[in-house]
């Protein structure tokens, strides 16, 4: 564990918003200066709600969407400024698993041409194509009688194992999850969950794992990472983050989520208000016109992620006093 | 995590069964009336176009100077020409001529129209905006002038009108293809291609062609009636297929001198290729209907 | 017993092309004065197809058999134009995406006034204020500029207070929710789910809540009634679903639920079938670890295991001989 497989500093991405053509455009900052950094065999999970930026992140990284400011070093290589071929290469350690495996798959070819799909872009050589194919498929728990099917012959759980079989079929080092598991039922999300964490054994793969459920994260991620409005306002290591959450929104959010327990005497902190929407945020402190311990300070200044005792957190109630106590 | 291998995959479960539909699709044919009798129009038609010159009970260019203008009768059902030319078989025979005129155009239609939505769309940018801003140029005139200006540089004959056919509808083809790819392009699966690193040739014959096949061959269809119309006009005027070549457009030119004495002149041709053309259009609005998830009820 | 709503054998076909397809199946359920119901099961369960079976709902293609006897009519015996008053006045609904329920090119104030013009006959002012009135109730503060909004400048939280708005605005005995969370953020799900639950307490309407997540059922529900494949497969007071699950398939999908403290998750193996391909015998024996012989030949029927819940399963069943003639229901 000495250099990080993934490094993001100061990442910045803006949309330009345009609404008539006599209107100035204004920025709308989808991730304002964004730190994280990951390490070999190690997953990452990026909780937040829709709207704060986990999805463009994980984009960005891959360049699927062009940030305008940062460094992203993958295996200590700045892979911001690389061109298209060069970039081609790292790709072939960087894959993506995405959220709906119903868009994601090309309902016109078979599952053995979408996964040959990988290996001709990066030039495996044709010999290895078939066996590559036989292994992977049964790797992630389908057969190679599937290979010749197509798609829609197979159910959402299927279908989002044919997605991770294609992502995993270059052994790559880094996947990044978008929301691989919101589109299935729960019976079918614990398979793909333990599938995706056999794999992370079996292969030492390393995991950015996007999602809004924070079940989810709690469960397959060693460290979290939560978004608001496009910035990370709590870091920390899971059960630290999950165990003492220290942002008060991080607080609302573990509060907010209806668990299985009649029982369950905890109390509960009901946000008022909707998300302010990323084109027109509040000045100061994100989260203040939802939050209960706002005070004069946070509407005037945006904190910074600062550390406490090993858990980041971008909050003025712990700025000034760092001893306080969280409850 | 290997059980679920043994389970064997569900039928389609999934209204929009994203596979080409083709036993659905005759059903689904058989189902409009007006559609699958165009069909059988149409293959009527494409009949006659292959084996008319054997059935025809006449050569078309050969004068009869005992027979001018002459009704329908036993003898020449649709009647005679002004130099005694027989009509029937003389449409039978321009079926040929504006089938393969209408074809060959929208070919060249397809083709290009097809190659320079895909890229426009593709590329995006600076390439896009070039070729959308001459086909909007190209727009700008109607097809059939634009034809008749290709024609008249060329110099009428068969194989210009349809190279000035096939040319003029470029643009309006061009536009919809580039509309049904940008759909493609914001698809998941192109998405999940790009983060591969899959190169574009791959994306573009894989994922984006085969997924607009419903689309071009719906707007293809469409495309023919209006070939086959434009193919009668240019005849009409003359720069066209030339005389004594039978061809539908141009028999309707030389009939309408003797509208008053001799009405089968010029309606014949004209009913061929009213027929031709609605059945054409209305197997183009029935393909629309079935592949068109909007237009279904 | 003071029963809002009585159902017995409710099943609802589909005729297709390529034959009839049952999707609900001899459905028996009640929901008492006051009291939310949850019907819980992943999706193809048949869940959204019972509410809008409820609520006929559905297209031509669909045939209801059975009753649904609803403040003691038999709603499937009315007209259509007696089903059209009974909704939104006496039986409610919210959905899922309230986008698609709201009309883009009116106003949210146009669009609740005419619920309320439908159903009652008021002067404009007062119903003015009925429904400014009602936008309060749902927690929206601004209510006199949301009047004049249209649906597409609201967030979702909002359209669906808005959507329960138009829902109560009648003051129905039932109020039948579809799964009114599920495209919301968490925070805004806890702000939904409470509404819900304190217009309950407030008006003393029933609710049916329809959902996937078995954590909305253990905020809001008093009763569960737990659905796969078409059939309800175990019905209980939620706490004895909750904390002593008898059903393989409960239990299943509780333990799928992810925590932190097991490392590996419980699954299900295999996936649900679709309505063309049922098993013969129990429904869910193929994904069951439990699964005997009988479990494979003939489909259980749903019988009270204790006092607090029944259950459709045959290791709930002693004396499996006497059970040849019931076992055919459901085939």
């Amino acid at each position: 564990m000495t250099t990080p497989i993934l490094e993001v500093k100061g990442l910045r991405k803006l949309f330009r918003m345009k609404k008539g053509w006599l209107q100035q455009p204004h920025d709308v900052h989808a991730l304002n200066g964004i730190d994280v950094s990951v390490y070999e065999g190690e997953t990452l999970g990026i909780v937040g709600e829709s709207g704060c930026g986990k999805s463009t992140l994980g984009k960005c990284i891959l360049r699927l969407l062009e940030p305008v400011q940062g460094e992203i070093r993958f295996q200590g290589k700045e892979i911001g400024k690389m061109n298209k071929n060069e970039m081609r290469a790292v790709r072939r350690n960087m894959q993506m698993v995405f959220q709906n495996p119903f868009e994601t798959l090309n309902p016109k070819l078979t599952i053995g041409h979408i996964l040959t799909e990988p290996l001709i872009s990066h030039g495996i050589p044709r010999e290895q194509r078939q066996a590559l194919l036989e292994e992977t498929i049964e790797i992630v728990g389908m057969s190679k009688q599937h290979l010749s099917r197509y798609p829609h012959e197979f159910s959402g759980g299927q279908r989002q194992r044919i997605g991770i079989a294609r992502a995993l079929i270059l052994r790559p080092k880094l996947i990044i999850a978008d929301e691989p598991v919101s589109a299935l039922d729960v019976s079918i999300q614990s398979q793909i969950l333990n599938l995706l964490q056999d794999l992370q054994e079996q292969f030492s793969l390393t995991y950015v794992f996007i999602s809004h459920d924070l079940s989810v994260v709690e469960h397959i991620a060693d460290k979290v990472a939560v978004m608001y409005l496009g910035e990370i306002i709590e870091y920390a290591e899971k059960e630290k983050l999950f165990g003492r959450p220290l942002h008060p929104y991080t607080q609302a959010l573990l509060s907010a989520k209806p668990i299985t327990d009649p029982d369950d005497t905890r109390e509960q902190i009901v946000l008022s208000g909707d998300l302010p929407s990323p084109s027109n945020p509040p000045k100061g402190c994100k989260f203040h016109p939802r939050c209960r311990s706002s005070m004069e300070i946070c509407k005037v200044e945006l904190p910074k992620l600062s550390e406490i005792e090993g858990q980041s957190v971008a909050c003025h109630l712990y700025q000034s006093f760092p001893a306080i106590d969280p409850s | 995590m290997n059980e679920v291998s043994k389970t064997v995959a569900h039928g389609a479960t999934h209204a929009n069964s994203p596979i080409f539909p083709k036993l659905a699709f005759w059903e689904k044919i058989k189902k409009q009336r007006a559609a699958k009798l165009s069909l059988v129009v149409l293959l009527l038609i494409s009949a006659i176009g292959i084996v008319g010159p054997w059935i025809a009970p006449y050569d078309p260019t050969e004068s009869n100077y005992e027979a001018f203008l002459q009704g329908p009768s036993a003898k020449h059902v649709l009647g005679t020409d002004a130099i005694g030319r027989d009509l029937f078989s003389r449409i039978l025979y321009g079926t040929r001529v504006t089938l393969v005129v209408a074809v060959m155009a929208v070919g060249i239609t397809v083709s290009a129209g097809t190659m320079i939505g895909v890229i426009s769309a593709y590329m995006g940018g600076f390439i896009d905006h070039l070729l959308m801003r001459i086909m909007d140029i190209l727009l700008a005139l109607p097809g059939i002038i634009l034809a008749l200006a290709i024609v008249a540089a060329l110099g009428p004959s068969q194989t210009n009108a349809m190279i000035a056919i096939g040319i003029s509808s470029i643009p309006s083809f061009a536009r919809l293809i580039r509309a049904a790819t940008l759909v493609i392009m914001s698809s998941g699966y192109v998405e999940a291609s790009r983060s591969i690193g899959t190169p574009s040739w791959w994306i573009i014959l894989f994922q984006v062609l085969p997924n607009i096949t419903n689309v071009l061959f719906v707007y293809m269809t469409l495309f023919v009636g209006g070939a086959i119309l434009d193919t009668a006009a240019l005849g009409f005027i003359g720069l066209g297929a030339q005389p004594p070549t039978p061809e539908w457009g141009t028999m309707l030119n030389e009939g309408k001198d003797y509208l008053s004495d001799a009405w089968w002149l010029a309606t014949y041709p004209g009913l061929a290729i009213t027929i031709v053309v609605l059945a054409v259009n209305r197997l183009g609005d029935a393909l629309r209907d079935i592949f068109d998830p909007r237009t279904q009820k | 017993m003071d029963n809002v709503l009585e159902v017995t054998g409710l099943t609802t076909r589909f005729s297709k092309e390529s034959g009839t397809v049952t999707v609900v199946d001899q459905l028996d359920l009640h929901v008492k004065k006051g009291e939310t119901l949850g019907i819980v099961g992943e999706s193809g369960c048949g869940k959204s197809v019972t509410s809008l079976s409820l609520m006929r709902l559905l297209d031509d293609n669909a045939t209801l058999t059975g009753s649904i006897r609803f403040n003691g009519k038999e709603v499937l015996a009315l007209s259509e134009a007696e089903m059209r008053s009974l909704r939104g006045k006496e039986m409610a609904m919210i959905f899922q995406e309230p986008m698609h329920s709201l009309n883009p090119v009116l106003t949210i104030g146009r669009q609740i006034s005419e619920v309320l013009h439908e159903h009652e006959d008021e002067s404009k002012a007062a119903v003015k204020q009925r429904v400014l009135d009602l936008l309060t109730v749902v927690g929206i503060s601004r209510a006199e500029e949301i009047y004049r909004d249209y649906p597409h400048r609201l967030s979702g939280g909002m359209r669906q207070r808005v959507m329960i708005a138009m829902a109560i605005a009648c003051n129905p005995s039932l109020l039948i929710a579809d799964e009114p969370t599920t495209a919301l953020d968490v925070t805004i799900q806890a702000q939904i789910l409470n509404l819900i639950k304190k217009i309950r307490r407030d008006i003393g309407m029933s609710v049916i809540m329809i959902t996937h997540d078995l954590g909305v059922v253990a905020e809001v529900c008093d009763r569960v009634i737990v659905m796969y494949a078409g059939q309800a497969i175990e019905t209980a007071d939620v706490r004895s679903l909750l904390r002593n699950p008898k059903h393989p398939y409960t239990v299943g999908l509780l333990q799928s639920t992810p925590r932190q403290r097991t490392k590996r998750l419980h699954s299900i193996k295999g996936s649900v079938p679709t309505p063309e391909n049922k098993p013969n015998g129990c429904r869910f024996a193929p994904r069951c670890d439990r699964a005997m012989a009988i479990c494979w030949e003939r489909n259980p029927v749903l019988r009270p295991v204790d006092q607090h819940s029944s259950c459709r399963c045959w290791l709930f069943t002693q004396d499996k001989d006497h059970e040849q003639e019931s076992s055919v229901i459901g085939g």
